[in-house]
């Protein structure tokens, strides 16, 4: 089958992305466990991580996730190639602002900081729990790895704090707009649909990027 | 009223091409805009110089040859206009006007502000149109159409071709117009025996002439003068997909 490179990249983008739009419900979920009281959260935490850990088939979504974002990246970098050939020459006076988002029109921008936030989070906990990266995670009294620890300690340095929720507004631009533009990409198309999958769009944005923005700072407080 | 215009000038594809201002009086706020482009092409033949080249044939909102980009926004500065019905009115006296050609890969500059748009027709030779002989129109209710799907299909006929959509999109894509050219036929019962090949031959079409990739940013349904919704590009999308897999 021939294909259209117009159509074949967007597809990918948007199937990686709808994908990791699922996953970021699951992660948040998650991370509400750290809003328990401390001992019941500790336990809980780490249990649910070593739950995760100890199963094949959230072994088998884990690479499926990898895998997602190394094609989102790969393939949102072909589409800003490819559309810049398209464009070669920019306007001397360009007013977007009067006709579209400014977040429709910077999603690779946006992307990239979303990227550099998500590398930091890796090596924050993935390398050292995955990989055994840095100083050694302890172990709580359940003898599982202390996950809760690594995140509390962690989230005492008031920088980490900020950057983990800084970063979360670029994550909220882009799932607004990716939510929906995603689905369009796949083709859906009714009208009535649509203008419910937009505010959708924002309810679900605004939920993960206040969730996720908000647990570090209860987390430091705590 | 006067207004400084700022106007692209390049002669040929080949040349760099430069902003060149021209201030300009004499003028009336119920000139339309191309009127005043007139009035300072007047101006220059009288002084000798070359005139400015610029496209336009009804004048009256129709054929869309007149779009040039206009303080930073195709047709300029109203949202779902042709540049032959912005009015001077919509300036303020004394202002700056920038005037550029469209901006794409896929449309080079012919000269000044006309480019070649023969892109959009050779997407249209690849499958906008039904290759059976209709002879003379047949009696309106021979083939009934749901109201509904009529509308719509009207709708996405409006296309004029003026290339806005591509003139506006940060991508130059051309999903826009190939979307509205589709969808106006797949809709209807006498376009349906070829949908599959008109998506495929078009969207193959759209991708040869060097058109960017749709992000859905939507700027081109508020530049098209004929407000055609950018919804069309997500059932072009369901289309592509049906054809694919059923083509």
């Amino acid at each position: 089958m021939r294909i259209n490179p117009l159509f074949f990249r967007k597809t990918i983008l948007a199937g990686t992305g709808l994908f990791l739009c699922i996953f970021l419900i699951v992660h948040l979920s998650a991370n509400c466990i750290l809003l328990l009281p401390e001992d019941m959260a500790r336990e809980m935490y780490n249990a649910y991580s070593k739950t995760l850990r100890d199963s094949p088939i959230i072994k088998a979504v884990a690479y499926l996730l990898y895998l997602s974002i190394l094609f989102h990246v790969i393939y949102a970098i072909l589409i800003t190639i490819g559309n810049r050939k398209s464009k070669p020459q920019k306007y001397e006076v360009n007013n977007a602002r009067e006709n579209s988002t400014w977040t429709s029109q910077n999603m690779g921008l946006i992307g990239t900081m979303i990227l550099l936030f998500i590398i930091v989070h890796l090596a924050n906990f993935w390398a050292r729990i995955k990989l055994g990266m840095g100083e050694s995670p302890g172990i709580d009294a359940m003898g599982n790895i202390d996950v809760y620890q690594v995140t509390y300690s962690l989230f005492q340095n008031i920088y980490y704090v900020i950057f983990y929720t800084v970063l979360m507004i670029p994550l909220g631009l882009h799932l607004n707009h990716g939510l929906k533009s995603g689905f369009m990409t796949l083709g859906f198309y009714h009208k009535n649909g649509l203008r419910t999958l937009a505010k959708v769009s924002l309810i679900y944005a605004a939920i993960m990027a206040i969730g996720f923005g908000i647990i570090p700072f209860i987390v430091y407080f705590k | 009223m006067e207004v400084t215009f700022k106007i692209w000038r390049q002669d040929g594809s080949e040349d760099k091409g430069a902003l060149q201002s021209y201030e300009v009086d004499g003028l009336s706020e119920d000139m339309s805009f191309l009127e005043a482009l007139d009035h300072l092409n007047e101006q220059l033949v009288l002084k000798g110089e070359e005139v400015i080249a610029f496209e336009y044939d009804c004048r009256e909102g129709i054929c869309g040859q007149c779009g040039v980009f206009i303080n930073g926004r195709a047709h300029g500065p109203h949202d779902n206009m042709t540049t032959c019905q912005l009015h001077m009115r919509s300036f303020e006296n004394g202002s700056t006007i920038v005037v550029e050609p469209w901006r794409a890969a896929s449309f080079p500059v012919i000269k000044d502000l006309i480019i070649d748009r023969s892109a959009f027709d050779r997407i249209i030779e690849h499958g906008a149109y039904i290759s059976a002989k209709t002879g003379t129109a047949p009696e309106a209710n021979a083939i009934p159409i749901p109201k509904p799907v009529a509308d719509a299909a009207m709708d996405a006929a409006a296309c004029i071709g003026c290339g806005a959509c591509v003139a506006t999109c940060k991508n130059s894509s051309a999903a826009l117009f190939t979307a509205a050219k589709i969808n106006h036929l797949n809709k209807l019962p006498q376009g349906k025996a070829e949908q599959h090949r008109r998506v495929i031959g078009m969207t193959d079409q759209m991708k040869e002439e060097g058109f960017g990739s749709c992000t859905f940013t939507g700027a081109c349904e508020v530049e098209c003068p004929e407000g055609i919704s950018i919804t069309n590009i997500a059932e072009m999308n369901f289309r592509f997909i049906k054809a694919k897999i059923f083509g």
